[in-house]
């Protein structure tokens, strides 16, 4: 790479599209494609808080459908197939990076953030997409790394050939290997150092994950100004939001583990001014693998309820969903849920049960991971899954009242809950692709050829369907549960559309109500509508496979009756004794509590 | 309802029904012999409308007199005010106000602020005391047996919470009355935990699991219960550290341990003239309790909770907590507030793990297979607490481990209890404790 000067050399496929470092100005500086250089999407309509209620959909673009017959989703194909999506009830799509990248990291190895991975489509092909989402109410936010890039971004490249040029200060450079030794080493198994040496410019350079991926040098101002305007380019298209990649890393200082900075959370609160100043109504989401306790930090200052990231994912929450079943205790849920701290009024909390990384018990705290290893160690069915990528269905056994039971779950506890493509069908994985392809085979439509997925020849498609007799497209897809009414895809929908009624499990407050049966997790969800009444929901799950009794503590609602929510059956109203209900193997049940004397279903 | 309205035409009308009342009592402790008298000791009225009264009667039995305390009220039909949600509910505005009515004392812990007009409910699981809910935030425990002096659940909780003892519920009030010229506890008010389970509950789930499993084994199920187990036995250590600190600890002499073993050799006399059952096993277990002489190094002597097993551990999200510590209620006062080894609780919560073991056995055809489960449970959760215990325990106490033949003699002799107490009440569950005498007086030391 470093005998051809160009800038772009490392980037591939992007000859005749856009892309940074196709000239270099006079100052020095790349050329950089322009968000005036595209047509811009129609906007979706404004309203604040949309993501409180929002459910997300995470789709990687590759896996979703293939318009163009290479074997290979695209930006064109998953745009053909939002019918599909706003039928199921999804408020937003999450997509994985889709730029130019050399893919040794999935994609997460940006090597131009502004050009799209020729093989996904082009930047007018993202404006279609985004175009066909809105008109159908639905917003599409995607991963933005901003700590680091691939090494075969023009930056670097410009960065390590001139040191002294106005790329020379866009990474950490040093003489020596020494500094920053306090910093942990995130990927231990490839990587023996957070420094590599670039014979090409003399020099060590910083990287937290891979050596491939240098991470950008946020003390210098010009870094900041050229990833706000990263931002910038994205927002002025129409994107709705960002999830932020890796965020607690971006500043080093010595003496410290280089995490959670100051600094840090001050040049996010500079992105959210950006967002809120000039693109009001997008949104920020903190991928920030970490103690609850420590994640609420990315959301700023409670007091002007939140100036950083609008929303952070939870995740010690999924491994504990998790165990609690297996362990047919609510206590492992419980117990997170209580250590979880209150966020700002204006944020929301990402939950997810699955998603294209492992099951991972990496980033939390030791006491965590004591009590997580303490469980699981001792239990080689459980530990076989820790570290490896499953889907939910094979994680579950396929079993289909455990898939609705975790499913009830993730869409009323409090967050926004996140689906994984194909969950919704219960799709299988493929444990012989290995780790990281397992969970990414492509997306089941139809009995037909490639699922469905591509008109290409078998033999080129990127992964090959799941063809097991168990979770084979044959008889696993979307068209044959879409006529199906006892699907496990309509049962989704239908689950969907029943929280959507209820805003209590977009905003309500989360009550433990505990009780004597440490197998049955009952909780209630309360939102006081601006009228002054209150939408109160309450959920039962039963985490056990047998048969439960519980007695629930609603002498607070003495007098209210329960309605269950997807069939509107009035159970007996509440009295001065312990409310008695009993559950069949992993059943569930929510309720809302309408005031005697209230007709039937209030929303 | 009855027109009564003058407090002591309802106390005389009361205690003149009491002797046939009383059995059907779920806490009256002398249902085994008839009831001879009731008469009434103290009567403190705690609001005239509607009538509620705080009754002091001693019952007298055949060989045997008793205090006993209770609230009344000419609004139910058998008199009993605990039921009533507003008069339940006055009890605790009593004590936050921290009233004094005719020598009866109601008061709120020092530093405490409780929130009154909260209605009250009785909960159902107790057994010899009846404790009262108010809101999600109080338990009110009133003792029905009275005992003269400061009841040792108090006292012992307050020592607990003086020392920052973080498994336990606080303690934050107090009714005190008076019994033979003493000031006498007759109910305690702690923090109300609505999430916790009590682990009798959490580890029988667990062998449920196990049960319904054909082929799999203690250590491959879901409801695995030894992390529980473990973090339960590091919290009872963390009690009896705590209750050392508050209240010190001393070394048993030679003499101590001696009465110690002639007690136990006593019990066990005692119980197989009873139980012909045990005596295949006597030789076994003399030598055993002979052998808790040959502990080595000094034994440590102290308060501890005295009558430990898994129905008084309770698992909130905060973690296991330890309630009652009344000690064993049918032993005599001075045997409970005795200094003793905290491997006595060990023992129990050991022969605890047991039953719950076993408990789903009780009563079904022999079934090889889930004996042979049962046990594999057992023998995985009593090594994950006691692994749990030594982890967290006080120097003086040590891995209870190294003192394996003082542990094993408190073992058996609550097992030697256990077998009186299964015979007289529950015979079909006899077979529990023999055949843990059998296993454990076979297998020696480890």
């Amino acid at each position: 790479m470093a005998e051809d000067p160009r800038p772009d050399a490392a980037l591939t496929g992007l000859e005749g599209v856009p892309h940074t470092g196709e000239a270099i100005g006079a100052d020095g500086l790349l050329v950089e494609p322009q968000a005036e250089d595209f047509r811009s999407a129609k906007l979706a309509p404004r309203e604040p808080g949309w993501f409180k209620g929002a459910v997300f959909y995470e789709v990687l673009v590759r896996a979703f459908s293939d318009s163009n017959g290479d074997g290979t989703g695209d930006l064109r194909g998953l745009a053909s197939r939002l019918d599909y999506l706003e039928w199921l009830g999804v408020d937003c799509l999450w997509l994985p990076p889709f730029y130019a990248s050399p893919l040794r990291d999935g994609g997460y190895d940006i090597s131009d953030f502004r050009a799209v991975l020729p093989e996904f489509g082009s930047v007018e092909d993202f404006v279609y997409l985004l175009d066909e989402a809105h008109r159908r109410g639905i917003r599409v936010i995607t991963d933005l790394v901003l700590n680091h890039t691939s090494d075969a971004h023009p930056w670097f490249q410009q960065s390590r050939a001139e040191p002294d040029g106005p790329y020379g200060d866009f990474y950490v450079w040093s003489d020596d290997d020494q500094r920053y030794a306090d910093a942990r080493i995130i990927f231990v198994d490839t990587e023996s150092s957070n420094w590599t040496y670039d014979p090409v410019r003399g020099q060590f350079y910083w990287h937290r994950f891979f050596s491939h991926q240098p991470d950008l040098n946020f003390e210098n101002p010009d870094v900041q100004e050229a990833m706000l305007d990263t931002l910038r380019f994205w927002l002025d298209l129409g994107i709705d939001g960002f999830r932020l990649d890796a965020v607690p890393y971006l500043f080093e200082q010595e003496g410290t583990n280089c995490e959670n900075l100051p600094r840090t959370h001050d040049f996010l609160k500079r992105c959210r001014k950006v967002v809120d100043d000039e693109y009001p109504g997008r949104v920020l989401l903190a991928e920030a693998n970490q103690w609850p306790s420590d994640v609420v930090e990315y959301f700023g200052n409670p007091e002007v309820g939140g100036d950083e990231c609008h929303m952070a994912f939870h995740f010690p929450l999924m491994p504990r969903i998790f165990m609690s079943v297996r362990r047919e205790s609510r206590f492992p849920i419980s117990e997170i849920l209580a250590q979880t701290p209150q966020i700002p009024d204006g944020c929301q909390w990402g939950i997810f049960l699955r998603n294209h990384d492992e099951l991972t018990l990496e980033m939390v705290t030791d006491e965590e991971r004591d009590y997580m290893y303490a469980e699981y160690a001792k239990d080689p069915r459980m530990k076989a899954n820790i570290g490896i990528r499953r889907r939910l269905a094979p994680l579950l056994e396929n079993d289909r009242n455990q898939q609705e039971l975790f499913t009830a779950m993730l869409l009323s506890l409090p967050g926004s809950p996140v689906l994984y493509y194909g969950d919704e069908i219960g799709m299988g994985d493929n444990i012989w692709l290995g780790d990281r392809d397992a969970v990414r085979t492509p997306m089941q439509w139809t009995p037909d050829r490639n699922a469905g997925f591509s008109s290409c020849d078998p033999g080129r498609i990127y992964l090959p369907v799941i063809m097991d007799p168990v979770y084979g497209y044959q008889g696993l897809n979307v068209e044959a549960q879409l006529n199906n009414q006892s699907s496990l895809l309509n049962w989704t929908r239908r689950m969907i559309e029943v929280r959507k009624q209820h805003h209590a499990f977009a905003d309500g407050d989360f009550a433990d109500l505990g009780g004597s049966n440490p197998s049955v997790l009952a909780y209630r969800r309360r939102w006081r509508r601006p009228d002054g009444h209150e939408d109160i929901v309450l959920c039962v799950n039963n985490l056990s496979r047998f048969p439960q009794p519980v007695e629930l503590d609603l002498t607070e609602h003495r007098g209210a009756r329960p309605v269950e929510l997807t069939g509107g059956v009035r159970f007996p109203t509440v009295g001065e004794l312990p409310y008695l209900l009993t559950l069949p193997g992993h059943g569930f049940y929510w309720f809302q509590l309408v005031e005697s004397g209230d007709e039937g279903e209030t929303r | 309802m009855s027109a009564v309205t003058d407090p002591h035409d309802l106390v005389d009308k009361v205690v003149a029904e009491l002797p046939e009342r009383l059995p059907a009592q779920r806490w009256f402790g002398g249902k085994d012999r008839p009831v001879t008298s009731v008469r009434p000791l103290r009567t403190t009225v705690l609001g005239e409308d509607p009538l509620l009264v705080h009754l002091v009667v001693e019952v007298a039995q055949p060989d045997r007199r008793a205090p006993y305390q209770l609230l009344v009220t000419d609004l139910a039909e058998d008199y009993d005010a605990t039921a009533d949600p507003e008069l339940a509910g006055r009890l605790l505005d009593l004590v936050a106000e921290g009233a004094e009515v005719d020598g009866l004392r109601f008061a709120h812990e020092p530093g405490v602020e409780l929130e009154a007009g909260l209605r009250g409910r009785p909960i159902t699981s107790e057994q010899s005391n009846t404790s009262l809910v108010f809101g999600s935030q109080y338990i009110l425990k009133l003792f029905r047996k009275l005992t003269t002096g400061e009841n040792p659940d108090l006292v012992l909780h307050r020592a607990l919470h003086r020392v920052g003892c973080e498994h336990i519920a606080q303690p934050l009030g107090s009714i005190t009355g008076e019994l033979d010229g003493e000031p006498t506890t007759v109910g305690m008010l702690q923090q109300f935990l609505p999430d916790a389970v009590d682990g009798w509950a959490m580890a029988t789930t667990s062998v449920r699991d196990l049960m319904a499993e054909g082929d799999l084994h203690a250590d491959e199920v879901g409801g695995d219960f030894a992390g529980e187990a473990q973090r339960l036995g590091q919290a009872v250590a963390t009690v009896h550290a705590d209750l050392e600190r508050a209240l010190g600890t001393q070394r048993a002499d030679a003499g101590d341990i001696d009465r110690t073993v002639r007690n136990m050799v006593a019990r066990l006399d005692s119980v197989v003239a009873a139980v012909p059952e045990l005596r295949p096993y006597v030789p076994a277990l003399r030598e055993a309790f002979d052998r808790a002489r040959d502990t080595p190094g000094a034994v440590a002597i102290q308060h501890i909770h005295g009558d430990l097993h898994l129905g008084q551990v309770l698992r909130t999200v905060q973690g296991w907590l330890l309630i009652d510590f009344e000690g064993e209620p049918g032993a005599p006062i001075a045997e409970r507030t005795a200094l003793r080894s905290p491997l006595r609780d060990v023992a129990g919560m050991l022969r605890s793990f047991d039953y719950a073991a076993h408990q789903l056995l009780v009563g079904q055809p022999e079934d090889h297979q889930l004996a042979v489960r049962a046990l594999e449970w057992s023998r995985r959760n009593r090594a994950a607490f006691t692994e749990g215990y030594a982890e967290a325990a006080a120097e003086s106490v040590g891995d209870p481990r190294g003192r394996g033949y003082l542990l094993r003699a408190f073992e058996l002799d609550k097992a030697v209890y256990e077998v009186s107490y299964e015979y007289a009440n529950r015979p079909e569950w006899l077979t529990v404790p023999l055949s843990s005498i059998a296993r454990i007086t076979g297998e020696g030391v480890r």
